[in-house]
């Protein structure tokens, strides 16, 4: 294969390097467009990173369907004071609500469904439903100022993954991949893993386009990962096709588009043998990847029981790891099912505990093995949930509706200030009262750990410099930064 | 589909050569004189315009360098341009400013202008500064075409050539030239006899009579759609949120028959943008309309209508910008264009025209198409309805008549199974843990064991896991217990069919007191019933680990609800009790393969009732079976016939039998599924279908500018406008749609015609002679052809716009029959051909990829339009994002068509937009989310494994080496010749020959030392293959087959 493209190289050039060297520079144009067509899909863009990375690899843990951040992470001793009595009207304001609850006559207080406690040395307020998560809280870089102006799910979720809530615009991971490129020749740079909440299931629907490349090259798109035989769609040999057979017939394709390429003067097919080459390396990759057979028993009973059923998000916690340690660069769980519009004290703790333990492991295990200090965890959701509720409290169907002014994320590893609070809101969680922080920022704040200046990352496109972080302000949170 | 793309090269390496420079670049500066609009406006736009550009919000300074009269204007400090004078500039000054608080570009804008940069705007205000209006925003100018060459693109395209001392490469050879104008014209490749044929052709007329016979094929219209359906962003579901089915499949045949009428480009706009408005508008029009309601729309609970409607109708504006006028107006919808004189208060002009549709915020949900919609008959006229009548009766007949093998053969086995019936059957109560549906709280379970559904609802799915702990294995099946209640309406089983009139009344007494009961037996429809069992347990059913089902039974049923009807997760059929059976009813699912209890002790079952109307149980107890299920899916009166030994030999009693036979058993299921897939077919062009149009509302919605586009903040009322930057309407026209479309397509109007060319000349030549085919504005790029352009543009409108004349206008020409072999020079010098001094290569888009593979098979059924069709998919990739199961939209769960359904081309493959094919997907397919002109062209090893992998080519592989083996001649060499020469367009050369030759041979070795394997590798597909070809000799040319769709240049248009 190299020689070979070594060789059409020559071929090509060598006008060039014989008898033309006075202009020379053409050669090496020439040289680069061969190169940037071999090699596209594992480069990033020239200049980047921009400045010196803290983190190499992004984990997006995203939590679809709204989290809430009144029950998890964001008690107040008003809620209690005020529990079941109407939101005071100067808090509530006067600003959109879902068409959900926009009719409802009565708005009261519903405090957090359990009790919690201060961990860790900052001594932040975590729930009852996420033991595991008290027990990391030093590791966490908990952000209670998130806002958006998106309060359903479709613009919302597709606000949050791509910057902006109409569809057509680039995924983060996307973004990255497109970016930094590829570190690991035998996996994509940008991998997506989808599970099904047990709280509510199925959880609100999802999009391709919340890990698709919008305007950037399909190249960059998530790729998906799942369990089972397929999990890459496509990956596995048809049935009655063995391994070497398989390489023995690329190598006769790789004969006759060589010969091909020469002779045309093609290098785009050569760019071809170099995918067909990374395809069946995958087709060893993956599986070796997905195989859990060499991880300790310990190390599997850390990431809770659901680790042993493929395509929960437990399994998947685990997988994200071992793509991770693999460099893949950009690594995003989608966990369904946080959209507690009824039900709450049903649906919550099912959410919580498919997600609480696995999450505490990922981040423990990241950490234990040297991953967690170049790796940038972010612990993602659409928006918060109301502190009033959604029907008629004290009914087993009361729920909490959506809530974009305020919600609560968390941050760790490459780059993070561990064992912050950042942001706070107001007695009742609903608005913010210190350093709110958009999403636009949070996305600024992502790229500027991986070393990129989110306002001069851009695409050109439809005769805009387009960015992830769109064309208002965006700041890097510097304050959270380590 | 434009080559492999590749970044522009880093600057600093090129200067003096400006290699990768935007095309005009091309030409050295020194060796023309500067021209405003090609060599000077693109840097000052660039660098300079987002601040003293149009945008008045956004200006600096209050200066404007967009217009020459305020750019020249004295100031305090002297004219920001003086022209003839670049040191007395402010400009020039603040360019070469060493100081960072003066220069410009500041150093926040990320911006710096290269040395050519400078030295082309330092010569240009020592030039006098000359401004020129935007070239695009003026309309196009006769020029004379150059001497040189008969054909007016050749003497264009070479006076360039010349100009640049490059020589067009020499003509194609035949062959190449049949493959590319014709994967360029119908999307389909040219057989390898046609390929001999065209060769051979010695008649000078030979390639124009093949032009002709292109353009009159009916594939015509399919390839020319495809450009237009992404441009128009076509699909089949709604795309927000639960995304759920709608029907526009019609407005995509009204395409396809009109590249294939050759309407006028200037009608096809003009029916597709007002088609309702038209005096006595027609159907076909009617249906042409609904391209401005192909946008994605949503039926979210608790999203803003008003919201949702401007998000509709900006998307409009954005897609008639880029699909039709080539300008970005998007930008607009937030504040004044940054680059081009496009107002706000012009874009929300154009959005009135819009606004006074009567489409509603929310709606179409339930696979209801969102208003205004219409029920009409297709435009496509096929002539295929005779045929298909007569196919249809013929099997129709032949499932009417006894066929006495096939009911000897189905009694003997109905036989042995209802002699089965009961073997060993034991009847296991379960434990239940959980029960549980998504969007409601009403459920309860009693005594650990029965499920109880306290409330009255639409429809839901539910998901009840139990503990199969303690039940003896193996477990066979599992059975769904409903027993009747006093409670329910008649004393019925369930609460349903309530009819929608009591529905509405539930709805608004909204905890109050239940409807009082209606005049019926209340019942229940089981849509659905899906099982996953597993070692760890879980809440619900494990998509992941759906355990296949053997058959369904029943106690009875109603006979239009069969057991059956709950194998197809889809809500359109399921089972009902038969309404005069007593006491509890069941059903029993048998598991194709039984489970361990020790293995996998739990077990998840998902019952849905999605047929709505309250259709729904009370009450459900669930149970596991052992041994062989003791009911029958068999009616009673066919039971009753098979207990007659040898009673398939009375007439009578056959025809009994027979009547179940020809709808139920597997040995005609492939005609059952050719006769519906017939019918269907004839159906959908003579039957009247649902689709969206356009229409005004009786009273049509105000437009205000809304500031910063937020629909909640709407300022000054505007009328329906066009852009004051361009011409007006013509007089007369009227201010609606049918003004705006007269207006686009009046013969002045400075982009339409430059648009669409130029779209045409893509399509051919992989690039644009405007390489930003949607951006025709200061921020696009400049042609690389501008006289060329304007005279196609010009000749174009004088034909009456007629594309047909207009594409063999262009594929005769010698530019675009030129060879695509790059030499060194050439890459060297263009690398990207914006030149033309070679044939324009560039990979195939990803339905002609499919396309491809299923005609060189010969599986390729070429019907044209109708509705979509679902082909193979490896996993169910729409479920995994769905709402399936709490939702009444459609498109929530993939089933698989079967039969010629999976061999249509591509372009007619369900687009469910947050789950876009796969396939297509891996090759740059877009999700049709927004409106797209430019596809990408990407290499990625995905791609690979499709062409690998996917069963779709891999069964195109062993249908492509069965056509090799049916070859009349039976030498390996000439068979092997024929292959290579079918997909790719010419025969193979020698060495090539050779490893084709080593390829068979080493397979051949492979499969005769495991035949099993080959039997395995030839089961892949639904269609049936040829059993008296030995399978390892089949699967030896199937490997060889795949070797050859995988080629680079099989998925190349060279």
């Amino acid at each position: 294969m190299h020689r070979a493209e070594a060789e059409l190289l020559h071929h090509l050039t060598r006008r060039t390097f014989l008898g033309r060297s006075a202009r020379g520079i053409g050669g090496l144009a020439l040289g680069t467009l061969l190169t940037e067509s071999l090699s596209a899909a594992t480069r990033g863009q020239p200049g980047l990173p921009h400045f010196k990375p803290r983190a190499k690899r992004v984990l997006c843990l995203f939590q679809s369907g709204g989290l809430s951040h009144v029950d998890l992470f964001d008690d107040k001793p008003a809620l209690h004071a005020h529990a079941g009595q109407e939101i005071p009207p100067s808090v509530k304001g006067s600003q959109r609500l879902t068409g959900m609850t926009s009719n409802q006559s009565a708005y009261p207080v519903v405090p957090p469904l359990r009790p919690g406690r201060r961990c860790g040395a900052h001594g932040t307020w975590i729930s009852d439903l996420l033991p595991h998560h008290q027990r990391i809280a030093d590791e966490l870089c908990i952000v209670k100022s998130l806002h958006t102006e998106a309060i359903n799910h479709d613009p919302a979720i597709t606000f949050m993954n791509t910057g902006n809530q109409l569809p057509g615009y680039a995924s983060i991971g996307a973004w990255v991949s497109y970016g930094l490129g590829s570190v690991n020749a035998n996996l994509p740079a940008f991998i997506a893993l989808v599970s099904q909440g047990t709280g509510k299931n199925p959880g609100q629907p999802i999009f391709s386009r919340l890990w698709g490349s919008g305007f950037l090259p399909a190249s960059h798109q998530g790729v998906g990962l799942r369990p089972g035989a397929h999990p890459v769609l496509h990956l596995n040999n048809p049935p009655g096709v063995d391994r070497p057979q398989r390489r023995a017939l690329l190598d006769d394709l790789a004969r006759l588009n060589q010969a091909h390429a020469a002779e045309l003067g093609d290098p785009e097919t050569l760019a071809r043998l170099e995918a067909y080459e990374m395809a069946f390396r995958m087709q060893t990759s993956v599986p070796e990847l997905t195989d859990l057979s060499g991880e300790s028993a310990a190390t599997l009973d850390a990431y809770g029981p659901e680790v042993r059923k493929p395509g929960t998000y437990a399994a998947n916690c685990l997988l994200a790891r071992r793509l991770l340690e693999r460099d893949v660069r950009f690594v995003q769980l989608f966990h369904r099912g946080w959209d507690q519009h009824i039900a709450l004290s049903r649906q919550l703790p099912n959410q919580c505990r498919d997600v609480d333990q696995p999450t505490a492991a990922l981040v423990e295990d990241l950490k234990r093995r040297g991953l967690l200090e170049d790796t940038l965890v972010l612990f993602a959701t659409e928006f918060g949930r109301t502190v009033f509720s959604q029907g008629k409290l004290g009914d087993p169907a009361m729920g909490r509706d959506h809530h974009g002014r305020a919600f609560t994320v968390w941050l760790a590893g490459g780059g993070i200030k561990p064992g912050i609070e950042y942001g706070a809101t107001d007695d009742f969680c609903y608005n913010i009262t210190e350093n709110p922080v958009h999403l636009r920022d949070l996305h600024a704040t992502i790229l500027h750990c991986l070393g990129i200046d989110h306002a001069r990352f851009t695409h050109r496109f439809r005769g805009l410099n387009v960015r992830l972080t769109g064309v208002e302000e965006a700041r890097v949170v510097k304050e959270i930064l380590a | 589909m434009k080559p492999y793309p590749v970044p522009p090269l880093p600057a600093s390496r090129l200067t003096g050569l400006l290699l990768a420079l935007p095309l005009a670049a091309v030409t050295t500066a020194a060796a023309a004189a500067l021209d405003y609009n090609r060599d000077v406006k693109p840097i000052l736009a660039e660098n300079c315009f987002a601040c003293h550009g149009f945008d008045e919000a956004g200006r600096k300074a209050k200066l404007r360098l967009d217009v020459a009269a305020e750019a020249l204007a004295p100031r305090a400090n002297g004219p920001a341009i003086k022209p003839g004078d670049a040191a007395g500039s402010e400009v020039w000054q603040r360019i070469i400013s060493p100081h960072a608080d003066e220069v410009m570009p500041p150093p926040e804008a990320h911006k710096t202008l290269t040395a050519a940069q400078r030295e082309t705007l330092r010569a240009w205000i020592e030039a006098g500064a000359p401004y020129a209006e935007h070239w695009a925003f003026v309309p196009p100018r006769a020029t004379s075409v150059p001497a040189g060459a008969p054909h007016p693109v050749d003497a264009f395209v070479r006076a360039r050539l010349r100009q640049e001392g490059l020589t067009p490469a020499p003509a194609a050879d035949a062959r190449a030239l049949l493959r590319r104008v014709s994967l360029d014209l119908t999307g389909l490749p040219p057989s390898a006899a046609d390929a001999e044929a065209f060769a051979a052709d010695r008649d000078p007329r030979a390639y124009e009579r093949l032009v002709a016979r292109l353009l009159a094929s009916p594939h015509f219209g399919e390839r020319l759609a495809v450009d237009w359906l992404d441009a128009a962003r076509y699909a089949d579901t709604n795309g927000f949120s639960i995304d759920g089915g709608r029907h526009q499949w019609l407005w995509r045949d009204w395409v396809i028959q009109a590249f294939n009428d050759n309407l006028p480009y200037d009608r096809f706009l003009v029916e597709q943008l007002a088609g309702d408005q038209l005096p006595d508008a027609t159907d076909s029009q009617l249906i042409a309309s609904g391209f401005q309601r192909n946008n994605m729309t949503t039926h979210e609970g608790g999203t803003i209508p008003e919201e949702n409607l401007v998000n509709y109708n900006a998307d409009r504006v954005k897609t008639l910008g880029e699909a039709v006028l080539g300008l970005t107006l998007a930008c607009a919808q937030c504040h004044d264009h940054k680059y081009d004189p496009v107002s706000a208060r012009d874009y929300y002009r154009l959005f009135a025209y819009y606004n006074r549709l009567g489409d509603r915020g929310l709606d179409g949900n339930a696979g209801v198409n969102a208003g205004p919609a219409r029920s009409l008959r297709t435009v496509l006229r096929t002539g295929e309805e005779a045929d298909l009548r007569a196919r249809i009766a013929a099997l129709r007949d032949s499932l009417a008549r006894p066929d006495p093998a096939v009911l000897r053969a189905w009694a003997a086995r109905e036989r042995a199974r209802l002699a089965r019936r009961g073997e060993g059957f034991a009847l296991h109560p379960v434990k239940v843990r959980q029960v549980s549906t998504p969007n409601r709280s009403d459920l309860d379970v009693e005594d650990g064991r029965v499920v109880v559904i306290r409330q009255a609802g639409d429809l839901a799915a539910i998901d009840i896991a139990v503990d199969l702990s303690g039940v003896p294995g193996p477990v066979t099946g599992v059975r769904v217990v409903v027993p009747p209640s006093p409670d329910l309406p008649g004393g019925g089983w369930g609460r349903g069919p309530v009819t929608r009139a009591a529905m509405a009344a539930k709805t608004k007494g909204k905890g109050k007191a239940a409807a009082p009961a209606e005049e019926f037996k209340g019942t229940f429809r089981l849509t659905a019933l899906a099982v996953s069992a597993g070692a760890v347990p879980g809440d619900q059913i494990d998509l992941h680990q759906l355990r296949a089902l053997a058959g369904v039974t029943a106690s009875s049923w109603d006979p239009a609800h069969p057991p059956a009807g709950c194998l197809d997760p889809r809500n359109d059929a399921g089972w009902s009790p038969d309404l005069a059976a007593t006491g509890p009813v069941h059903l029993t699912a048998t598991l194709a393969r039984p489970l361990q209890p020790a293995e996998t002790p739990f077990l998840n079952v998902q019952l849905n009732f999605g047929a709505g109307r309250s259709l729904l149980p009370e009450r459900v107890e669930l149970f596991v079976i052992t041994g062989t299920d003791d009911g029958t899916d068999l009616p009673a009166a066919v039971v009753a016939a098979l207990g007659r030994s040898g009673g398939e030999d009375d007439p009578a009693v056959a025809a009994v039998l027979w009547t179940h036979v020809a709808r139920y058993a597997a040995e005609l299921a492939p005609r059952r599924v050719e006769l519906a897939n017939l019918e269907d077919r004839l159906a959908s062009l003579t039957e009247p279908f649902s689709t969206m149009v356009m229409a005004v509302a009786d009273k049509p919605r105000e437009t205000r500018i809304l500031h910063r586009g937020d629909y909640a903040q709407p300022t000054e009322v505007v009328t329906a406008g066009t852009p004051a930057f361009l011409p007006p309407p013509p007089p007369g026209a009227a201010e609606d749609r049918l003004g705006l479309a007269q207006w686009v397509v009046m013969p002045g109007h400075p982009l339409t015609a430059r648009v669409a060319v130029n779209r045409l000349w893509r399509l051919l030549f992989g690039t644009g002679l405007v390489a930003t085919p949607a951006d025709f504005g200061t921020q696009g790029e400049f042609p690389s052809h501008p006289e060329l352009l304007d005279w196609l543009a010009l000749d174009f409108i004088a034909s009456g716009w007629d594309v047909k004349r207009l594409l063999t206008l262009l594929v005769t020409s010698e530019t675009y029959r030129q060879s695509a072999a790059a030499t060194p020079e050439q890459l060297e010098r263009d690398p990207r051909n914006r030149l033309l001094a070679r044939g324009p290569r560039f990979r195939l888009g990803a339905e002609f990829i499919r396309d491809h593979a299923l005609r060189v098979s010969g599986l390729l059924v070429p019907r044209v339009g109708g509705p979509s069709v679902n082909p193979y998919l490896p996993f169910d990739l729409w479920r995994e994002v769905s709402h399936y199961g709490s939702t009444p939209a459609t498109a929530q769960v993939f089933v698989q068509d079967h039969g010629e359904k999976l061999y249509r081309r591509s372009l007619y493959t369900y687009w469910k937009r947050t789950a876009p094919p796969p396939s297509l997907a891996a090759f740059d397919a877009p999700n049709r989310e927004v409106c797209t002109i430019e596809r990408g062209a990407t290499t990625t090893p995905l791609q690979a494994l499709v062409l690998l992998n996917d069963v779709q080519f891999v069964e195109a592989s062993r249908a492509f080496a069965e056509r090799a083996l049916r070859h009349p001649e039976r030498a390996d060499d000439a068979r092997l010749r024929w292959l290579f020469a079918e997909g790719v367009s010419r025969p193979p050369a020698a060495a090539e020959l050779a490893v084709l030759r080593g390829t068979l041979a080493r397979e051949r070795a492979r499969y005769a030392r495991d035949p099993a394997a080959a039997a395995a590798f030839l089961s892949a597909g639904e269609s049936s293959r040829d059993a008296r070809l030995p399978a390892p000799e089949h699967a030896a040319w199937a490997q060889v087959a795949t070797l050859v769709l995988n080629l680079s240049e099989a998925i190349t248009r060279n």
